[in-house]
């Protein structure tokens, strides 16, 4: 059974439509790229999924729950997480702290047993498990930094480690290429397949045409806002509707 | 740390000088450190609220709510002072978490004027109905606290000093829990969503939920600042909870600093005891505060708590040595709406 | 029925100045993105001024109140460039600002004003004109009407049919791109800026003779000036103009018939539900028209 299913989803903006009955469907375990030429609405379909846009119309489901309309936190208890464009992070705090918040929902307690100290056992939990993300993302030598002091590549690295906190199913990243050289972008290729390898299923909008032929299984393409194609990459590679969406559009 | 060690005994220092105080003054001052101590409480509170980034406007209305919440139990209700200044408090928690549901869907400059609105509006109400809040007048006579000790009789809480030594405990208390708050996972939570609240959500965190926990505690203490405020002063009017008392709290709590814990107690402290020296000048005290804003604004971004920072920075400068090497001395300056929790 | 059309011809009276004070409001927070918290007090000032060299000093009643608007619309020039300017990447700080200015100008106008915190200006038009039998407007509120309409329209002609009134509103718009299409945005600030304060010190000074002038008559008006910027939509000029029709309509007939204070508070909680409802205002979200 497929993890993560669209099913015919259309999303309007007052009068403008920026998704057109979209489907498509991912298995557990998969990469998943989803490309398409600027305006195309990957960004929205990813909104959509993620929970920070309602779909006007059609279903979003998640291990056969149907999740569209659901909000953004409630979908991370779920199993489904995001990771922003950019570098999202909470700059101004600890890489250790930004990865204890996002073990926020394993770390839950109430205000009388925080101010008591009886979530001591979850608070060392938590601990525990930030400290694994740390040593899995490659971050433990930089815990004491601030965020905003760190190099970009170990902020995507701390952005994505901040989201496997969560202990998500599924983690849905946003352009997590953007503005890396090939160096960075090998070295963020090698992780996201790790974070794969550990049972995480990966759905991503991506603009470098390299990295996402090279770690995806399989390709989405968007075009105002309808499936253009979808296959292996080689398929979307000479599929000649995609060459002339890229093409023409440019 | 050097700082952590000296925390334990510095504090017992200023227990002990809390404690020993109110002998060396005069009655008008005892009353004094009286009112201070009740807006120690409300600037540390509002603190609390500012830590997850949104700047109330309803804070000093709240602490109002608690004041006629509390005085018109003792009064009209025959509740007992002691049960009537926690049952006062939950009245303002209690209407900080009806607003929540309003304030709480905007934010920014929305979330500000919203929170005025409503502030102002419970203010005319206290105004409007002179049943049951007196009117403009307000509420007189209010009760104080009756205790009977064993061999020592009652114990006269209408005066300063044992008044004075009742709100010392419950304002530490307090403060105590305050601080515990903000540094748990809770306060950790509040910081993210000050910080990035889009990415706070999508590792679960219910932002909505965390802003209005802030708002509905520091409302809690708001309250019980009012209710032992009205109880020693015997009065509760919508005069005392204005727009202008709003204003010097939020000139105390930005004067004080923003990103430090004590930042708020050391600008009410500084700026309160500089207004006891020149009572005299009564009058120019807007002014005089008008202007200890503005450039507190220009000079200070970290408030008075980050001035020895800035200065050892200074120094450092002077010195040669690259500020950012010595890595404490690197105060980077924060602005305005960025509390960090320490 | 006379009492009806009475409070009618009244209510659009307020209705003038509940828009001279929101539309200065929206202006500054449109360019500025700052909520000006002295606005009220800048409407004192020009209250004070008119009292000054009106009751005071004697002069015509048209020439204190022009010049109550210049010096007002001077302060506000200095607003921006001394308190403003410098926050413009901390629009909270300018909110901040502008409160520390309200405590100075308060405590100027009680020093100034003398002790006697209380003014009155007497009236410069006596008399009144009868419009129907038992329908009349005073001299003095038809005056401060037809001035306060009169600005209104040459701002609403400046914002529309000139080219900086284009610029400005492309500011509103789009600050950034209205920096790289080369629109001086110091400039813009000013302009903007000496436009709000100076129709605030104009509302201030037309009140004047029909009102008590004391150090804290702005804090009633700022709370008008939210209601009817908020209901408006926050950056909306028309929308301004608008929602302060409305509200003077509501505001004056809920006084009329039942009571002054329950009037401010249900525009409060009419305020309060326009922001949980529809944040953008009744009309749009941007300075438009």
């Amino acid at each position: 059974m497929a993890l993560l299913e669209v099913r015919n989803v259309t999303k309007q903006f007052g009068g403008l439509t920026a998704l057109n009955d979209v489907s498509f469907a991912v298995k557990p375990g998969e990469i998943r790229g989803l490309i398409g030429p600027n305006g195309a609405g990957k960004s929205t379909m990813f909104k959509t999924i993620a929970g920070f846009y309602t779909p006007t119309r059609g279903d979003i489901l998640f291990s056969g729950t149907n999740i569209a309309g659901s909000t953004a936190y409630a979908n991370a208890a779920r199993g489904v997480v995001r990771t922003f464009q950019e570098t999202t992070l909470f700059q101004e705090m600890s890489v250790f702290e930004n990865v204890l918040v996002g073990c926020h929902l394993r770390a839950r307690s109430g205000v009388f047993s925080a101010l008591l100290g009886m979530d001591r056992d979850k608070r060392r939990e938590a601990e525990t498990r930030t400290a694994e993300v740390l040593e899995f993302m490659g971050l433990a030598g930089r815990r004491d930094q601030l965020a905003k002091e760190l190099p970009l590549g170990s902020q995507r690295a701390l952005a994505i480690a901040v989201a496997l906190a969560a202990t998500p199913k599924l983690l849905l990243m946003d352009e997590p290429f953007a503005g890396m050289n090939p160096e960075e972008t090998e070295h963020m290729m090698g992780l996201t397949r790790k974070v794969r390898s550990s049972g995480v299923t990966i759905v991503l909008v991506e603009h470098d045409m390299r990295a996402v032929m090279g770690l995806c299984e399989y390709i989405t393409v968007l075009n105002f806002g309808s499936v253009l194609a979808q296959g292996t990459p080689a398929e979307v590679r000479n599929n000649d509707r995609v060459i002339e969406a890229y093409l023409g559009g440019a | 740390m050097k700082a952590a060690k000296l925390a334990i005994p510095s504090l017992v220092a200023l227990a002990v000088f809390m404690v020993a105080l109110p002998f060396g003054l005069k009655l008008h001052q005892q009353d004094f450190m009286i009112s201070l101590l009740v807006w120690v409480l409300v600037v540390s509170s509002y603190r609390l609220m500012a830590l997850t980034g949104e700047y109330s406007l309803v804070h000093v209305v709240l602490m109002g709510a608690g004041a006629y919440g509390s005085a018109l139990l003792a009064k009209l209700a025959g509740f007992s002072v002691w049960l009537a200044m926690p049952c006062g408090a939950l009245v303002a928690a209690g209407i900080a978490a009806l607003l929540s549901f309003p304030l709480f869907r905007m934010s920014g400059f929305y979330f500000l004027i919203g929170s005025f609105a409503a502030g102002e509006a419970i203010r005319l109400s206290w105004t409007y109905f002179t049943v049951p809040f007196g009117g403009p007048k307000g509420i007189k006579l209010i009760p104080s606290p009756e205790l009977t000790l064993p061999g020592l009789g009652p114990i006269p809480f209408f005066e300063p000093i044992p008044y004075y030594y009742l709100t010392l405990i419950i304002v530490g208390i307090s403060l105590f829990i305050l601080y515990r708050l903000e540094n748990s996972r809770i306060g950790l939570i509040m910081n993210a969503i000050h910080w990035r609240a889009p990415l706070a959500e999508s590792v679960g965190v219910d932002t909505w939920r965390y802003r209005a926990l802030a708002f509905v505690i520091a409302s809690f203490f708001a309250g019980l600042a009012g209710a032992l405020f009205c109880h020693y002063y015997g009065t509760a009017n919508p005069a005392q909870f204005d727009v202008a008392a709003m204003v010097y709290v939020l000139i105390w709590v930005i004067v004080g600093g923003v990103s430090r814990f004590a930042g708020p107690i050391v600008g009410v402290v500084v700026l309160s005891v500089l207004n006891e020296l020149f009572r005299e000048a009564e009058q120019w005290r807007p002014l005089i505060y008008g202007c200890i804003l503005i450039a507190a604004m220009f000079y200070l971004p970290d408030g008075l708590v980050g001035l020895p920072g800035r200065i050892r920075a200074w120094l450092d400068g002077r010195r040669g040595v690259a500020a950012a090497e010595t890595g404490e001395a690197a105060e980077e300056p924060a602005d305005l709406a960025s509390p960090r929790r320490r | 029925m006379e009492i009806i059309l009475q409070t009618c011809v009244n209510a659009l009276v307020a209705s003038a100045f509940f828009a001279l004070m929101a539309v200065g409001l929206v202006l500054i927070f449109g360019v500025m993105g700052i909520i000006n918290f002295a606005h009220g007090e800048l409407y004192m000032v020009g209250a004070y001024l008119v009292w000054y060299f009106y009751a005071s000093l004697r002069w015509p009643f048209l020439v204190a109140v022009l010049a109550a608007f210049l010096i007002v619309t001077v302060i506000g020039l200095l607003m921006e460039r001394t308190l403003f300017r410098p926050m413009r990447d901390n629009p909270l700080g300018g909110l901040i600002n502008s409160i520390g200015l309200l405590f100075i100008l308060q405590v100027l106008a009680v020093q100034v004003g003398g002790v006697g915190l209380m003014k009155n200006v007497p009236p410069a038009y006596r008399g009144s004109l009868e419009l129907l039998p038992g329908v009349a407007i005073g001299n003095q509120r038809l005056v401060a009407l037809v001035i306060a309409a009169a600005l209104l329209v040459c701002i609403w002609y400046f914002l529309t049919r000139t080219k900086v009134g284009w610029a400005l509103r492309a500011v509103a718009q789009d600050r950034d791109a209205a920096a790289l299409q080369g629109i001086n945005i110091d400039r813009i600030s000013m302009l903007a800026m000496g436009l709000g304060a100076g129709m605030a010190g104009m509302a201030g000074a037309l009140i004047a003779p029909l009102t008590r002038v004391e150090p804290y008559m702005g804090h009633g008006v700022i709370i008008t000036a939210f209601i009817v910027t908020i209901v408006g939509g926050i950056g909306s000029l028309s929308g301004a103009v608008l929602a302060a029709v409305l509200y003077a309509f509501f505001h004056t007939f809920v006084t009329t018939y039942w009571n002054g204070t329950i009037a401010t508070m249900l525009g409060l909680l009419i305020m309060l539900v326009v922001l949980i409802v529809k944040p953008t205002g009744i009309m749009g979200t941007r300075v438009s028209e």
